[in-house]
């Protein structure tokens, strides 16, 4: 009787890599000995300099996830983050003209986050209408064309400048990601996240205060859109109705590629830093060894699909499987 | 005495069902007569939805034997039982919400041609207007099926089947969803099929429907058959209520604790539901009070009130005489009002996290320190009520799908007895789904919690359990109480109290 009284924390306390880890560290030494120039320590901070972004993106992304949402709106709301800071920039300097355009994202977020706690909208919905509106705004107030910003030091900094040897956009996108850890896996406001996400209603019987977490929680995942936008914003140096399209998608494609699985309820850090990295990588070699771009596309939609029907354990990867005995025969059952 | 003249149409013998070491059958016998109302009888879990699937060929029996018209019945599938006459209409329905009433009466017709061309397999219009017209149904036959009521639904699925040429239409448990005038237009249609010769196989376990229905009466108990094809005249509800309820008694009489006579809950013109009539109830400090009552009379949503998990028509319910919000869980739970949910697997459980996370999830407000979780006090508060209730495995890191259904109720129990001031702790259903051993557990640490000073509720259409737990019990029957009994009461007082009308105290 006593051995089961001992209580196995097997889980805890250990190490593990994520599966994706494993394949990030394949990919490294690979693309080392096979791509020329891939592991020089110029093109290895390249890499991180052009990753940085996406991962501190795909950390916002990653709690709606876990939250068991999706954020469609985030590259549309940093486009109108970009076109409002060139706009206000002038007129306000740079700091204050940053964070108006910070506010702008948060602001975007945080309705976000009405729709879906107070009025129960799908978060697919809301964030889908809320990408199509803002796409309409950002070129309304931009006439379409990119404007072009004066690109004063102070204005590139955030892109270019440098903290202790380490470039800002790679050191803030490691303290994001040490955040979001922070967050999810000892904050009492994860735990809640995680409840929220893993089984709605039980939270509710739970007493659980769900509304308040799903609208603080978009909230929150709105700084991070936020940062990740004035970073763009001062790397291009210009507001672009037309800057990251695709950064919902690829953020999506990250956690996914990171081996998370995205029903809410489960997420880890490691799983945007390995997909991140995956991606990285692969658009980087792809780039050194010459390959066009519907290639990279080609490369990096068969990768996402591959690496997540490899880490789902039951997943049949041959699809014979796929209709089982005992779901044709529940099927039959309901058709009577 | 009138006795049945005519051969039974299907009669089943002994019939025996196995499901790996649970025995849902063990000795069930059914006979249905042609152009007779036969209502099976039965509480949740005496094998009557077994039964029902081995009579269309949906599972096979371990033993006994079935016989249709004389002859043994053979069919290997539902779609050969119902190409033989036997047609089942289920509680869930089985209709297509998106496709026209039209499509809908021609599924089978469909299913039957192996899809040669969908235009060509539409049923002929007269005929889908007659069998429409059969049920008493007048809507049009482009109508979707989505946008008619639950009864017309339930009328164009028996439709269906009276199109199948119908020798016995089996009903399982049709009223549930069904309003009074659309259960009464339903019996009507039943009655009109039984003059044309259909044999009627009804289940229920509402007794009121069995005195307006039924010809014949078979009780199954514990999956045995107790009462077997009684003429209704020859019976009556008390004898036939007895035998449903007549489990032999496993729980022994336990010794429950005293308990202090301050009044901490009250429930006062109480309406769970806007046509009930108004309840008023109350417990004490360290009582148990179970609300007892049979599947659909209404416990479990009073219950549901009491913890605050559900919106009220009417009346106020108190804690300690301060106010509780319907429907708002967050409140309740701060004012230390426990809830263990009826429906484990979508109100209880959280079912990809730890079982630590889904023990500790009312508890977060204390285990948070300037927005950190403590740990460590997390597994110190869990690890005693964990090993109280002998949590197997005694992981605390497996996910909650990964234990067996009463431990992850053990998991649910003890995420609301460590509710620092737990006031009331409202458990519905504590042991559905849960073996004998964990329910052990389970009821000790109930009978604990009181101890400790908690007011406990016990709604459960498990008799036994909460007779055999509780200080005292209401009786509830349409959606409120009806009587109330004192410690010690027997099944015979629930039975006797369920039929007396006014509230009165049975000893």
């Amino acid at each position: 009787m006593t051995e089961h009284r001992e209580i196995r924390r097997s889980k805890q306390g250990r190490l593990r890599l994520l599966p994706a880890g494993y394949v990030a560290l394949v990919l490294l030494v690979v693309f080392s000995l096979w791509v020329p120039r891939f592991a020089a320590v110029g093109n290895l901070e390249n890499i991180a300099k052009n990753a940085s972004v996406l991962a501190i993106a795909a950390c916002g992304q990653l709690l709606i996830l876990v939250l068991g949402g999706l954020e469609f709106s985030i590259g549309a709301s940093a486009a109108l983050a970009s076109v409002v800071i060139v706009l206000t920039v002038p007129e306000l300097g740079v700091p204050a003209g940053f964070a108006v355009g910070a506010l702008v994202v948060i602001g975007i977020a945080f309705i976000n986050g009405v729709w879906v706690a107070y009025f129960n909208l799908t978060s697919l919905i809301a964030t889908l209408g809320m990408m199509i509106f803002l796409t309409g705004l950002t070129s309304a107030i931009a006439g379409g064309l990119p404007m072009e910003a004066v690109p004063t030091k102070e204005f590139l900094w955030l892109a270019r400048g440098e903290v202790l040897g380490l470039p800002a956009p790679v050191l803030l996108a490691i303290l994001s990601l040490l955040l979001v850890h922070v967050l999810l896996k000892h904050s009492t406001f994860g735990r809640l996240m995680h409840l929220v996400g893993s089984n709605r209603t039980a939270a509710i019987a739970a007493g659980t205060p769900v509304r308040r977490v799903m609208l603080w929680g978009f909230t929150i995942a709105g700084g991070f859109t936020a940062l990740a936008a004035l970073i763009l914003t001062s790397k291009v140096a210009s507001g672009q109705p037309n800057l990251v399209p695709n950064l919902a998608y690829e953020t999506i494609a990250a956690c996914a590629i990171g081996g998370m699985q995205l029903n809410g309820g489960k997420g880890h850090a490691c799983h945007v830093l390995f997909g991140v990295a995956i991606i990285a990588m692969i658009n980087n070699a792809a780039v050194l060894l010459n390959l066009p771009s519907p290639v990279q596309q080609l490369m990096l939609g068969t990768i996402i699909i591959g690496s997540v029907l490899a880490q789902t354990k039951n997943s049949n990867l041959w699809g014979v499987g796929f209709f089982s005995t005992k779901k044709v025969s529940h099927a039959h059952q309901s058709s009577q | 005495m009138k006795k049945i003249n005519t051969k039974p149409l299907l009669k089943a013998e002994s019939i025996a069902k196995r499901y790996g070491a649970t025995n849902a059958l063990i000795d069930a016998n059914l006979k249905v007569h042609p152009g007779r109302v036969h209502v099976l009888l039965g509480e949740n879990g005496a094998g009557k939805s077994t039964l029902l699937k081995t009579l269309v060929a949906a599972v096979k029996q371990t033993s006994g034997r079935i016989t249709f018209e004389g002859e043994a019945f053979q069919a290997k599938n539902v779609q050969e039982a119902m190409a033989c006459g036997v047609v089942p209409v289920y509680q869930h329905l089985s209709l297509f919400p998106n496709l026209s009433v039209h499509e809908n009466l021609s599924a089978f017709a469909l299913a039957e041609r192996e899809m040669q061309n969908v235009r060509r397999c539409l049923i002929e219009v007269e005929q889908a207007k007659a069998s429409l017209l059969s049920v008493g149904l007048s809507v049009p036959l482009d109508t979707l099926v989505g946008s008619l009521s639950i009864g017309e639904r339930q009328l164009v699925e028996i439709a269906r089947a009276v199109g199948q040429n119908c020798k016995l239409l089996i009903l399982d448990e049709p009223t549930s969803a069904l309003t009074s005038t659309e259960t009464d237009k339903l019996f009507s249609i039943v009655r009109d099929l039984c003059a044309q010769g259909t044999a009627v196989l009804f289940v229920s376990h509402k007794m009121d429907e069995v005195a307006e229905i039924a010809d014949d009466v078979s009780v199954l108990c514990d999956g045995r058959t107790v009462v077997d094809c009684v003429q209704y005249s020859d019976t009556n509800e008390s004898e036939l209520l007895e035998a449903m309820l007549n489990a032999p008694v496993t729980s022994f009489k336990r010794q429950l604790p005293v308990h202090s006579n301050e009044i901490v809950l009250r429930a006062e013109g109480l309406k769970v539901s806007r046509n009930s009539n108004v309840s008023t109830l109350h417990a004490k400090k360290g009582e148990i009070v179970g609300l007892a009552g049979l599947v659909g009379s209404g416990a479990l949503s009073i219950a549901e009130a009491l913890a605050g998990a559900r919106q009220i028509s009417d009346g106020r319910i108190t804690i300690n005489d301060v106010l509780l919000m319907p429907g708002d869980r967050a409140e309740a739970t701060k004012k230390g009002v426990g809830y263990v949910p009826g429906d484990r697997q979508t109100h209880g459980l959280f079912p990809i996290l730890p079982a630590l996370t889904n023990a500790s999830a009312s508890l977060t407000k204390q285990l948070d320190r300037f927005g950190f979780l403590k740990k460590n006090l997390e597994i110190e508060t869990f690890e005693p009520w964990m090993e109280k209730l002998k949590l197997l495995p005694f992981d605390f890191e497996l996910p909650a799908t990964q234990f067996s259904g009463g431990n992850q109720q053990k998991i649910i129990v003890a995420r609301n007895v460590a509710l620092p001031h737990l006031s009331v702790l409202v458990l519905l259903e504590p042991t559905r789904g849960v073996d004998v051993r964990a329910r052990q557990f389970i009821h000790d640490t109930i009978v604990e919690a009181a101890q400790s000073g908690a007011t406990v509720i016990i709604a459960s259409t498990d008799l036994d359990e909460v007779l055999s737990l509780s200080h005292r019990t209401y009786v509830i029957k349409d959606h409120c109480v009806c009587a109330q009994l004192t410690e010690g009461a027997t099944r015979q007082c629930f039975i006797d109290a369920l039929f007396s009308q006014s509230e009165r105290a049975v000893a």
